[in-house]
Formats: C-alpha cells, sequence, structure tokens
C-alpha cells in the first residue's frame, strides 16, 4: 500500500519494514488519540465556563426602568400634597485631571487662574486652597453643593476638568418643620426616627416609591402648633413643650411637635440631644387632665348619676398619705364644681365610690397600658402599675398620680371622650374618608355628651378660662404635675399640660399643649400652672387653626349648658 | 454506514455527520432569525441557502478520486500562495491592507483557501516522505518553508487570527506526520520565548489591548474590554434554561458586539442558556469525533494525515471561538462554523468537511476491495 515506502533506497529488508511500517501505524494512531484527547479537554473547559458563567456568575444587577427614571427615595407630602420631605436634584463641583485624556495638563488655564475665576462665581471660596487642589492633580471635591445657575457659570469657563455630576439630596423643604414626624435620611440613605424610619422600605421600593407618601400632618396646622408652642415655651421659660392635634373620628395626627427640635436638612452632634420625641416617647405624669377621665369612668358605670350630689372636701388621710387640695376650696363639692376647680379629693371620693377594678379596667381600655398606637419607631412605655390596685392607688390615679404615660396616650384618650366614646389608635397616614379604624367602645354615648358639658365648663367658668377662644367652643381641663425627681416629687419643676377639645357642640378636634418645666414670668403672671402657661397656647392655637380645619368663629352656637349651669352657683 | 433502506447510491452518503450538520445549521438559522430581530431576513436565509450550496460543493469533493487529490496539492498550494502575493500587491498599489480580491462575480479571501490547503500539502508531503525520515531535518526545512510562506504572507495583511488557524493546521499535522517529541518541546520554548518578544515589538497596538483586555477584562469595561464583558452577561444571563426564543435583550438592544457573527454562540446563550449551550457542544463532539474517526480508519499514510488536519482546523474554529466568547481566550475575528452567519467560514469548512467525506469514501472503498 504504501508504495513510497517501498521504493525507498537503501531499504533494509522487508522485516525491518515492515518493523518500521507497524511502528509507524501505532505511533499516528497514539497521536490521534492525543489530539483527541486534547480536544476533549478543551471541551470539557468550554463546558464548565459556560456552567460557571450561567449559574455561579452573579447575574448582572437588573436596573428596572423604574429604578433608572424614579427618585432614589419617594416623596413625602402632607395630607394636601405639600411636600414634606423630596428628592431634590443637586449640582457638585468635582474635578477630574484626567477628563482631557490628552496626555497633557488637566486645564487649559494655569490652576491661579481658574481657581480665581471660580472665587468670581463663589465668593466664599478658598482660592488658595482650591489652586493648591487644582495644581495637585489628585481628583476631589471642590465644593459639595452648588446651584444650577453657578453649574451654568463653571460651565462657561470651558475647563472639561471641572465636572458637574448631579447628585441626589433628600431635602425638607419645611426645614425643622415636623422633624419628629419625618425624620432624617443619613449618608448611606437610610432613614431614622420619624416616618423616614418608619417607611424606610417603601420609600425605596422601585414599586412604590413614584407615588409621594401622604401623611396625615397638616402642614398649616403644623406650623401653627409649633409656632404657638415656641411662643409659650419661650415666654415662660420652660425647657421645653410639646403638642399634637388630633382628628377625634378617625385617629388622624394633624400636628405633631417636640421643642426644642432639630433640623433634618442638617443633622449634627447638636442635634442629636433634640430628636427624643416628648410627644410618644416621653411618660409624664400628667395630674389633673386624667380628672376628666375619672369622672366619666364613673358617670359610664353609674357610680355618678346624680351630679348635683355633694362630696365632702375634707382632706383625705389614707394609709399614712394625706390627699389636698392646693388650696381649700369649701366644704362640699358636687361634680361639676370638682372639675371646673380641680379638686383632688372629691375626685378620690368619686373613684373610690368607683372602685379600683373598674377605673383600672377603663384605664386599661383607653390603652394606657401598653405603647402608644402610631407609626413612630419611638414610643415610650406608660408607667403602669400591674396587678390588684389598692384604694389609694386608684384615688391617686383618678387625679392623674401613680401613673405617667405620653402626651399622645393622653390626646387619645380624650378624643374617645368627647367623640362619643370611641377609642381608635393615632396614625400618621392620611385615612380616606369612610376608611377609619372601628376602634373600639369605651364610653356610651350619654357619658360622652355629658363630658362635652363638663369639658366645656371648665373652659367657661373654671381654670381652663385661659384656653377659651372666642367663637371656638373650647372645653378641655389643665394639668399641672410635679416632675417626679430623686427621692420623691420636685416641688419646684412642674409639667403643665392643657388637653383641650373643640368645638365642644360637635368635637372634631383634641388639642393637647404641654410646658416641661416653666418659670414663672411676667407673661405667665409668676405663674408656673398650667392655667397659666399652657393654657394660653390653646387659646391662640384654636383661633389660628379652626379656620383651616373647617371650624369657623361662631357666637351663637354652643353646647346646651343650662341644665348644668344651676349647680355651679355663681361664684367666680 | 449502510442503510438498508436506502438506495446504493444514497446509502454511501455519511448520514452521521451530515444529520448532525443540519441540525446544527438550522439551529444556527434559529439563533440568526432571532438576532435579525425575528426576521428571515438579511441573516437566516443567506445562511440557509449557503449551506445548501456548500453542502452539494462538499458531496462533490467527496467523490473526487485520491490520485487527483494528491496531484493537484501542489498546484492547488501554489495557485493560492500566488492569490497571496497578488491581494499583498494589490494592497500595495491601492494603499493600505487588503484581504479581498474582487473578482468581479465573487469576493475572495484567499487566505480563508489556505487552511485547507496547507493542510493537503503537508500531507501529500508526508505521505510522501518514506516514515524512516520523518526524524531527520529533510521532514521539517520543506514543510517549514510550505507553512512559513503563507503564514508570513497572512501576516502581513495583517490577519492574525488566521495566520494562527494556518499554522495551527499545519501544526497538528506535523504532530500527526510523527515528528519527533523534542521538536515539539524545542518550538514549545521557542514560543515562550518569543511571546513576550513580539507582544512588545511584532503586535499592533489593537492586538496588545487584545491581549491585556483578554488577562483582565474588567480593566476597561467600556472600552476594550467592552464586547467580552457584554459577552459573558449575555451567556450568563441566559442560566440554565436561557430567556426564551427571541427574548435576548444582549443581542436585540445592541449590546452585544457582532451578535450574527463572531458572538453568535452569545446571542444563541442568552436565548437558549446552558441546555443550547450543551446541544451545541454535543453537535461539534460528534462532527469532530467522526472526523477523527475517519482520521484513524484512513487507508493510508496521506488520507490519514489529511483528514486529521481537517478535523483541527474546524477543531481550531470552534475552540478559539468558544474560549472568546466565553472570555478565556483573547478576542480574534473568528467565527463559529455551520453557525456564525458568514460565506467564507462556512466555505472553509464545508471543504474540510467534504475532504473527510472523500477519506471516509476511499477507506470504506478499501475495505469493500480488501474483503472481497
Amino acid at each position: 500500500m504504501n508504495a513510497y515506502a517501498i521504493s525507498a533506497p537503501q531499504a533494509p529488508g522487508r522485516v525491518h519494514l515492515v518493523d518500521i511500517r507497524r511502528k509507524a501505524l501505532l505511533l499516528a494512531q497514539l497521536r490521534v488519540l492525543l489530539i483527541g484527547a486534547v480536544f476533549l479537554a478543551l471541551a470539557a473547559a468550554a463546558l464548565l465556563r459556560i456552567a460557571y458563567l450561567g449559574v455561579v456568575q452573579p447575574a448582572p444587577s437588573q436596573r428596572s426602568m423604574a429604578d433608572a427614571l424614579l427618585p432614589p427615595r419617594g416623596e413625602i407630602t402632607d395630607r394636601n400634597g405639600v411636600p414634606l420631605a423630596r428628592a431634590f436634584p443637586a449640582y457638585a463641583l468635582w474635578f477630574n485631571p484626567t477628563a482631557m485624556d490628552d496626555g497633557g495638563p488637566p486645564l487649559v488655564q494655569s490652576a491661579k487662574t481658574v481657581a480665581h475665576r471660580l472665587r468670581e462665581i463663589f465668593p466664599d471660596l478658598d482660592e488658595a486652597e482650591i489652586a493648591r487642589k487644582l495644581a495637585s492633580g489628585k481628583s476631589g471635591y471642590l465644593r459639595r453643593r452648588i446651584l444650577p445657575e453657578d453649574a451654568n457659570k463653571v460651565m462657561a469657563l470651558g475647563e472639561l476638568a471641572l465636572e458637574l455630576p448631579r447628585e441626589t439630596d433628600r431635602h425638607y423643604p419645611q426645614g425643622s418643620m415636623a422633624a419628629h414626624v419625618l425624620g432624617y435620611v443619613d449618608e448611606d440613605g437610610k432613614g431614622h426616627v420619624g416616618m423616614e424610619s418608619a417607611l424606610n422600605d417603601q420609600l425605596l421600593d422601585p414599586a412604590r416609591r413614584g407615588t409621594p407618601v401622604a401623611l396625615s400632618i397638616d402642614a398649616r396646622v403644623q406650623g401653627a402648633l409649633e409656632d404657638e408652642l415656641r411662643r409659650g415655651m419661650l415666654s415662660v421659660n420652660a425647657v421645653g413643650a410639646a403638642g399634637i392635634v388630633l382628628d377625634v373620628d378617625t385617629g388622624e395626627v394633624l400636628a405633631l411637635a417636640s421643642l426644642p427640635e432639630f433640623d433634618p436638612n442638617k443633622v449634627d452632634k447638636d442635634s442629636q440631644k433634640y430628636i427624643f420625641n416628648k410627644v410618644t416617647n416621653q411618660v409624664y405624669e400628667l395630674g389633673s387632665t386624667f380628672k376628666p377621665l375619672a369622672v366619666a369612668a364613673a358617670i359610664d358605670a353609674g357610680t355618678v348619676t346624680d351630679l348635683s350630689r355633694r362630696y365632702s372636701a375634707a382632706p383625705i388621710h389614707i394609709g399614712g398619705f394625706t390627699i389636698k387640695d392646693s388650696h381649700p376650696l369649701g366644704a362640699t363639692l358636687n361634680v361639676p364644681e370638682t372639675l371646673i376647680h380641680s379638686s383632688n379629693i372629691v375626685t378620690a371620693h368619686i373613684v373610690d365610690d368607683l372602685g379600683a377594678a373598674r377605673l383600672k379596667q377603663v384605664m386599661a381600655d383607653l390603652g394606657f397600658n401598653e405603647r402608644p398606637y402610631i407609626e413612630l419607631p419611638a414610643r415610650g412605655f406608660p408607667i403602669w402599675a400591674s396587678g390588684e390596685w389598692p384604694r389609694l392607688r386608684a384615688m391617686t390615679v383618678g387625679y392623674g398620680h401613680g401613673i405617667a404615660v405620653t402626651p399622645l396616650h393622653l390626646a387619645t384618650a380624650y378624643a374617645a371622650m368627647v367623640n362619643g366614646g370611641i377609642w381608635r389608635p393615632a396614625t400618621l397616614h392620611k385615612i380616606e374618608p369612610g376608611q377609619a379604624n372601628r376602634g373600639r367602645r369605651v364610653f356610651k354615648a350619654s357619658t360622652s355628651a355629658r363630658m362635652n358639658q363638663l369639658l366645656r365648663m371648665i373652659a367657661l367658668y373654671g381654670t381652663g378660662r385661659k384656653a377659651d377662644a372666642p367663637g371656638f367652643r373650647v372645653g378641655g381641663k389643665t394639668g399641672s404635675a410635679e416632675k417626679p425627681g430623686a427621692g420623691g416629687y420636685n416641688r419646684t419643676s412642674l409639667v403643665s399640660t392643657f388637653a383641650a377639645a373643640f368645638p365642644m357642640d360637635k368635637p372634631r378636634y383634641v388639642v393637647i399643649s404641654m410646658m416641661d418645666e416653666p418659670k414663672g414670668t411676667v407673661a405667665s403672671s409668676f405663674q408656673r400652672t398650667a392655667a397659666y402657661t399652657a393654657a394660653p397656647v390653646i387659646a391662640r392655637l384654636v383661633p389660628r387653626i379652626g379656620p383651616i380645619l373647617g371650624v369657623m368663629p361662631d357666637d351663637s352656637r354652643d353646647i346646651d349648658l343650662t341644665d348644668l349651669k344651676p349647680l355651679i352657683g355663681s361664684e367666680e | 454506514m449502510k442503510l438498508a433502506v436506502l438506495p446504493e447510491p444514497l446509502a454511501g452518503i455519511p448520514w452521521r455527520v451530515i444529520l448532525p450538520l443540519v441540525i446544527l445549521v438550522c439551529f444556527g438559522a434559529t439563533v440568526l432569525h432571532s438576532a435579525a430581530g425575528g426576521s428571515f431576513h438579511p441573516f437566516a436565509t443567506s445562511h440557509l441557502v449557503r449551506f445548501g450550496v456548500f453542502l452539494t460543493m462538499a458531496l462533490i469533493i467527496r467523490l473526487m478520486p485520491r490520485e487527483l487529490v494528491v496531484m493537484a496539492a501542489y498546484p492547488a498550494y501554489v495557485g493560492v500562495l500566488l492569490l497571496l502575493i497578488l491581494v499583498e500587491l494589490l494592497g500595495a498599489i491601492g494603499g493600505g491592507s487588503q484581504r479581498w480580491l474582487d473578482l468581479g462575480f465573487i469576493v475572495l479571501q484567499p487566505s480563508e483557501f489556505m487552511k485547507p490547503v496547507i493542510v493537503l500539502t503537508l500531507a501529500t508531503f508526508y505521505g510522501a516522505l518514506p516514515p524512516g525520515m520523518t526524524g531527520s531535518w529533510r521532514a521539517l526545512l520543506p514543510a517549514g518553508v510550505l507553512v512559513g510562506l503563507p503564514m508570513g504572507l497572512v501576516l502581513l495583511q495583517p490577519d492574525l487570527g488566521t495566520a494562527l488557524a494556518i499554522g495551527f493546521g499545519a501544526g497538528v499535522l506535523l504532530f500527526l506526520a510523527g515528528l519527533p517529541w523534542k521538536w515539539f518541546a524545542g518550538a514549545g520554548a521557542a514560543a515562550l520565548v518569543i511571546a513576550p518578544i513580539a507582544y512588545f515589538f511584532a503586535l499592533h497596538d489593537y492586538q496588545r489591548a487584545r491581549v491585556t483586555t483578554f488577562l483582565d477584562p474588567e480593566s476597561d469595561p467600556l472600552g476594550t474590554g467592552y464586547h467580552i464583558t457584554q459577552s459573558k452577561i449575555a451567556i450568563g444571563s441566559g442560566g440554565i434554561t436561557g430567556k426564551g426564543f427571541g427574548e435576548g435583550s444582549q443581542s436585540h438592544l445592541n449590546y452585544l458586539p457582532e451578535p450574527h457573527t463572531d458572538f453568535v454562540f452569545a446571542t444563541m446563550a442568552e436565548e437558549w442558556g446552558l441546555v443550547g449551550g450543551l446541544l451545541v457542544l454535543l453537535i461539534f463532539g460528534v462532527i469532530l469525533r467522526w472526523g477523527l474517526t475517519v482520521a484513524r480508519n484512513a487507508p493510508d499514510r496521506f488520507s490519514q494525515l489529511l483528514a486529521g488536519g481537517m478535523t483541527a482546523t474546524i477543531f481550531f474554529y470552534v475552540a478559539i471561538n468558544l474560549l472568546m466568547v466565553m472570555g478565556l481566550a483573547p478576542v480574534v475575528g473568528i467565527p463559529l462554523p455551520f453557525m456564525s452567519h458568514g460565506g467564507s467560514s462556512m466555505l472553509t469548512n464545508m471543504i474540510c468537511i467534504g475532504t473527510l467525506m472523500m477519506i471516509d469514501r476511499w477507506s470504506q472503498r478499501s475495505r469493500s476491495t480488501s474483503f472481497n
């Protein structure tokens, strides 16, 4: 077969030839096998590679259209669509020495000239430092935030190395307003403190962040509340103030303020100490503001049927403790007089008739035994005595001592008392009409109606007179409690609260104003009690927010008090 | 390979390679249909038509007698070499490099022809060489000249990929011809020394960039590393079962460069996933295994070498292309046989297939004559 091999010169013989042929054939077959093995190895490598690329290699991150076009964090608005927190596209001034990419110097002009011309745009610029940065040839920020018109001017300099990257900032256009409700966003884009924290996931979710989140807050009411609280706080030298405006029928919080506040646009070390939310996180003994709740419980249980019944106003000695009033109020008092003059003694008698168990039950129904219901992450746990309450405990709770709750607790409890008896959790989400929480009944509607009369009478004839605003039919109760300190109550530091509702003929809103450690000043006639510190805030605030909320001043309307008016005599 | 149900002339045709080929080409046409945005025009139709034409050509090659092939080997080599020189001259006159020869009715790329022709020439040379002389310098020097001339001309074009393909085909042939191991070891050592020198002095800037990019594609993902990064994303995003026919976003949104030619495998893998990749590899495995079987069963040294060299040429296309799109080899413009859209590579590969079928026929004939 191999003709060439046979005809090869110097053939050494047939046996040798066969040997060579066999060897050659063997060699060739071996080498074909070797080549085949190389093929196989490469095929295996390719296979492993596909499997690696397809299964192991992390998939390229999916960027949906929404992701690319939507702001990186959703907006927060108030109930009317006023922006409270928004994504703010801003420009930065960045020096990129490699932008020219031609091997030459990074700048067309000299670093000094460019620095000088930048200073013409930004007068506060440190020219020497910028010149040094430009000359160093290292990339970096020259300015963190610049205005669009300044960005145009920088562009006009014609320096490619001066880049203007767009960055998105979280911006709170209302400044420090509603700071505790909103919270803030840190550098890593994580929300803290307020709704920024509570809604963090929703605000970042590409599917949902396109629609702004509407809060229950009304920016106008919030502004008025903060303004009046600040004025009140400054005029009485208080260390802090807190306030809330609550819709009694839905539980929506229309305004919530804790002073002093912080600026969410600029959160630094100083503002950290103001981040604590006094409305939802701090528990106080709220004092006499509890008396209407105790009376309502007694009326509801039927232990008070006759409001004209007179109770002894002599101090009560019980278990080595004396319950007395701040000043003598006379020998006997009926129920309306008790509330009007804020008598601890008579409230204790009424609670004693009601019984500790029933009072405790009502307090628990009002949510005083758990953290307040609200979306904010910071919610304080009340000081709540567990187990069976002894007589003395029940009596002190009746006038707001031996129990400590947050101002938000008080607001929701008052809302239940005036709205016909239904307790609802407070919420910071805007609630569409008809979507309000069904709530739970705590008081009978008749009890609620009676309480509305009594609250109105306090504001007309009693300690709450300074809270009344002409035409707005305000009702409410003062409360001044000594702050618990080391070794008992601190006589000099008070927490003065006024819990109000308006208009009392058809209550729509509960307003709480609270002063933390007010001092006696000229503005408060050198008094520290709620009537002189917290109540005037209500009187100024209600006329400001009433018309906004659809409550017009009207002298021809008021709740009917004709059946109770004769009970309080004509004194004062 | 005889099927009783078929008439005699058809039964002789090696169906076991034509069938996988048809499947592969049809699958390729499917991918090209998708790459064209769900249309047979402009890729898929011409792909199928070309395959039909070249398959006929391959079946005609199959019928050639051995004597004619041996006789035509050297003239063919000289002819293609002249064409290469002509291309070079035309390029020099026209100014600028040129790879194509426009004959008016057809555009020829002589360097493509050189791939099978160099295999044929060397096979003829070693077929005629007495086995006892394979270890002497006389076995290497003429072969070296035969390979060196076309490689040099192609490098001048410059077309590194084709030059390497010619070199690879020739190298496998030398290996199969039984040249001593130490020569290959020596050549390997020399390559190790020359490679860095060539990298710094002989390669063009763009070729150097391809090598550095291959070693670290992430260094410049939007520039020179773009192709390979996008290709890997395409293959990777296919996962196991792929995104589905016509759903590949990498190719449709033009992220993937050359989705219908060099990167057709990435286009396929995105839509068909690991399963499609396995199918393609399997078919290539069947075809290449058939080629090696033909080489092993070849009746004589010449046909054995020829078959081995042709198989190696096809293998070189497949291997380099797959390694390139998977990011295991630098980007060289080598298409995937039978799947990429392009006439020249289809022609070369069908010549290889035709030659293999021809050798298969020879061995069947010699077997049947020896048994009769």
